[in-house]
């Protein structure tokens, strides 16, 4: 069965993280504040386990996600989701508290794409910054539905075999990181904006092979 | 002579191990101690006199500027440096408010050489 090892998975961890650092640095430059993004939690588990994962930490019904393509010598699709009932907070919190709920919601779609786009392409390009690997993004996409819907990675896969032409692999071998992510705004204490969210990287066995062979490579050196 | 005191203070192995290296190849005149959070950062400063900490910001329990001033209250003057992914003007400003360096991940050689020879200046 395919594994990281502790350290593998650590040092993903701190890529991760350095990722996020600029994706919030990006996103303060949008909202003129800081942004605090952390990742307290990632997993390396099975497609079928990412399900039962995220099925388990969602509380909510209504769901709202940004689904991202990418394609290369690393394929697979990036995933962003986060309670539905929280996003007009969140483009609230980003753009300006004064607009009116009218505009907020037409512009909700828009600027969710924006900060998924943000967000998801921090993720990926983190490993580009350390590892000899090249893939492209496709364009992000915004999704809302039920979490039956969008917590379902096998419905996320058809979408991503339909884009890339990709064919199944050894289901077994599939991995996919569940990172749990929390975005805050860090306003003064009362204004302040908390977000939990999730990202989920499903890579195919070939792509999670390739970031293996990366990772040993980068600890052998040190 | 007694080699200079450094510490890295990283919840990440793989960071810790990068510094190790830098400090293994090019400052071997150095002892880096390392320490995987703020807990144990304080015990094994306890005592010693430093010449320099790296601290990274994001970790379990204490963050790394309430480290930093932990460690100035102990040691008034000593040369730290935030470490940290999070590059946000925001976060420069607050290291510099307690009088301390900012050093934007990924670590590198040149970026701790960097740091050193502001001490000796």
């Amino acid at each position: 069965m395919f594994r990281l090892s502790e350290l593998e998975e650590d040092a993903l961890k701190e890529f991760f993280n350095m990722g996020l650092g600029m994706a919030a640095n990006s996103l303060s430059q949008m909202v003129n504040n800081e942004v605090l993004l952390t990742l307290p939690k990632l997993k390396v588990v099975t497609y079928e386990e990412a399900t039962r994962m995220l099925v388990q930490h969602s509380q909510e019904e209504k769901l709202v996600a940004v689904r991202q393509n990418f394609r290369g010598e690393l394929t697979g699709t990036a995933l962003l989701i986060f309670p539905g009932s929280e996003s007009l907070e969140l483009v609230r919190t980003l753009l300006n508290d004064d607009i009116p709920l009218e505009v907020l919601t037409e512009l909700e779609q828009e600027t969710l794409l924006d900060v998924g786009n943000v967000i998801l392409n921090a993720f990926l390009e983190s490993f580009t910054q350390m590892m000899s690997v090249e893939f492209e993004f496709e364009a992000a996409e915004y999704l809302r539905g039920s979490s039956r819907f969008l917590l379902d990675i096998s419905s996320h896969l058809a979408a991503q075999r339909h884009s890339l032409m990709a064919t199944g692999g050894g289901e077994d071998e599939e991995r996919a990181f569940v990172l749990m992510m929390d975005f805050k705004t860090s306003d003064e204490e009362q204004k302040q904006h908390t977000l939990s969210g999730f990202v989920v990287l499903l890579f195919s066995h070939q792509a999670m092979l390739i970031l293996k062979r990366e990772l040993e490579v980068i600890l052998s050196n040190l | 002579m007694e080699k200079k005191k450094a510490l890295i203070v990283d919840d990440s192995s793989l960071a810790r191990m990068m510094v190790r290296k830098f400090f293994t190849e090019g400052f071997k005149d150095w002892d880096l101690l390392e320490a995987k959070d703020a807990l144990e950062a304080l015990e094994k400063a306890e005592g010693l006199p430093l010449q320099l900490a790296l601290v990274d910001f994001n970790m379990p329990g204490m963050n790394g500027i309430d480290l930093a001033e932990k460690l100035l209250e102990k040691q008034p003057g000593l040369s730290i440096h935030l470490v940290t992914a999070n590059i946000q003007e925001r976060m420069q400003l607050r290291a510099e408010s307690i009088g301390i360096g900012f050093i934007k991940k990924p670590i590198s050689q040149e970026k701790i050489s960097d740091a050193m020879q502001r001490l000796s200046g």
